[in-house]
């Protein structure tokens, strides 16, 4: 019997499936697994033409799920489409799955959401707060080409390598672009907490005095006083502060509502804006 | 625009985010800064969806950062923030947004519960061999309750909040000392956002990395995006000095 080649056509159904579909009925029992085997079901409806055989493999693909869906989930698609092809048994693509879903969550949610996310709505949300309609039309170019484009190279690039990966996954190259992400994250929020987390005070302090019979009026401006010690120090405070409860163990919340109390007792008595 | 139609135009428009979310991820039309400024643009005042959308942004940064947590649900937020503020002013927007979305952080857990359905009718046509009946649900149900779980909060907010936003702006507007408390908290908000990038990430050990993009921002006064470039060259740089293979003398 000779083995079954998938067409083009099969792998950009599986792709474009993925796309309009990857995570929806996510849930928290099998989280991504229905979206992934209705994502796979064009491949494995080509290789297995026996009912039987086509249904086993249907069922095996509703196992628990899941992964980044950018960077991860088309790439492991991939990989699984050119091991069905090589006729690999269904205990090996669910290693497979279970093999790469773990690592690359942990890329992609460091690379695309923890990274390249925060960077480009940083800028976005910035460039809206001065008033700018370009803050979010400069995200959605930098989010709409590059996903997909990301997203379909991985595809076919991890159907074109198939087995070759698993090998190539135990490099440390998966730690070394994590790092490199953790860097360049730690970099950029060093400059950009301060730049966009806007807390000022408008506190002055006014002192007269009698010089020479005249009456000589000081004011000092207490945030240029700030600006000379430390430029930026209110955002720094602000941002350590809800760091260092977060550390101990707050809830995001639960620091909400904090930030909001000390921030509208402080902003109403005039000392924060 | 009436009420009503504005309540079932914002619902779809809350649905359309929440399936990009799920799936598309074409624009992130679930990021508050999208879902916001779409929503300005749909009731005729994009400043008040620039405003609202990109100071939730900045609060809610952090908190995108890994797959399958419930989170505030800023999609809300963004569009009733954006909707009330349009018609009232943009203290008043953002003290409804904020709760809004907290309130709706339950919503989200049932919703993720709730979908369990949704595997077990896959169980049930998989059983069969019926991938076709299989397809038609993912196809056309996969993404109702949560979208719905969204939509129908933003349709009633809307359709029905009118009256009690009104009152409430107006109480701010008799005692300036509200919004003066209101706009300190919008600039205070987004240090939670850095806050929660900073925890997931290793701040003890690299902290030298943290202190640099300071520098290169509040002395050198480098704009943002030259920061992120610096900070590819810098990286780069240090990996290439770290993973230099040892030379042998």
């Amino acid at each position: 019997m000779d083995a079954i080649k998938l067409e083009r056509s099969d792998l950009l159904k599986s792709f474009w499936r993925y796309v309009f579909m990857s995570q929806c009925g996510w849930n928290y029992e099998r989280m991504q697994s229905v979206g992934y085997c209705y994502s796979i079901l064009p491949i494995l409806k080509r290789l297995h033409p026996d009912p039987e055989d086509f249904k086993e493999a249907f069922i095996t693909n509703l196992n628990f799920f899941n992964t980044n869906p950018v960077v991860g989930m088309p790439f492991i698609i991939g990989a699984h489409a050119a091991l069905e092809e090589s006729g690999a048994s269904l205990e090996t693509t669910e290693g497979l799955k279970v093999g790469l879903m773990g690592p690359l969550a942990g890329v992609g949610d460091t690379v695309v959401w923890a990274l390249y996310n925060s960077i480009i709505f940083s800028i976005g949300a910035g460039l809206a707060l001065q008033g700018s309609i370009l803050g979010p039309i400069l995200v959605i170019l930098l989010v709409f080409f590059p996903y997909l484009a990301v997203r379909y190279w991985q595809f076919f690039w991890a159907y074109r390598q198939g087995e070759k990966l698993i090998t190539a996954f135990g490099s440390g190259a998966i730690a070394r672009i994590t790092e490199a992400a953790t860097i360049i994250g730690l970099i950029v929020i060093g400059g950009f907490a301060p730049s966009i987390v806007g807390v000022k005070t408008p506190l002055t302090i006014t002192t007269s005095a009698m010089v020479n019979g005249e009456e000589v009026v000081n004011k000092v401006v207490i945030q240029d006083q700030l600006d000379a010690i430390v430029p930026y120090l209110l955002p720094v405070l602000a941002v350590g502060l809800a760091y260092w409860l977060l550390k101990r163990g707050w809830s995001p919340t639960r620091v909400i509502l904090v930030l909001v109390i000390v921030g509208f007792v402080l902003g109403a008595i005039g000392v924060l804006s | 625009m009436n009420p009503i139609i504005a309540g079932i135009i914002l619902g779809v428009w809350g649905y359309i985010c929440v399936y990009d979310m799920l799936a598309t991820n074409f624009i992130m039309a679930s990021r508050p800064l999208i879902a916001g400024t779409v929503t300005g643009l749909i009731v005729g005042d994009v400043q008040m969806g620039l405003l609202v959308g990109g100071t939730l942004e900045l609060m809610a940064l952090g908190v995108y950062t890994y797959g399958g947590a419930t989170i505030p649900d800023y999609i809300a937020g963004a569009i009733l923030g954006t909707y009330f503020g349009a018609r009232t002013s943009f203290a008043t927007g953002l003290a409804l947004a904020v709760p809004a979305a907290l309130l709706l952080t339950q919503v989200d857990i049932l919703n993720r519960f709730l979908n369990f359905i949704f595997v077990h009718r896959a169980d049930a046509y998989a059983e069969k061999g019926d991938a076709q009946g299989f397809e038609r649900m993912m196809a056309y149900f996969s993404h109702m309750i949560w979208g719905f779980s969204r939509a129908i909060p933003i349709f009633l907010g809307i359709a029905f909040g009118e009256t009690l936003v009104t009152a409430l702006s107006n109480f701010f507007t008799a005692n300036p000392w509200i919004n003066n408390g209101i706009l300190a908290v919008g600039h205070l908000l987004p240090a939670l956002g850095f806050a929660m990038l900073l925890k997931i990430m290793p701040v003890g050990k690299y902290f030298y990395f943290l202190l640099l993009g300071f520098v290169l921002f509040a002395y050198l006064k480098i704009p943002l995006l030259g920061i992120a470039f610096a900070a590819v060259a810098i990286t780069l740089i240090f990996q290439s000095l770290k993973y230099q293979p040892k030379e042998v003398a």
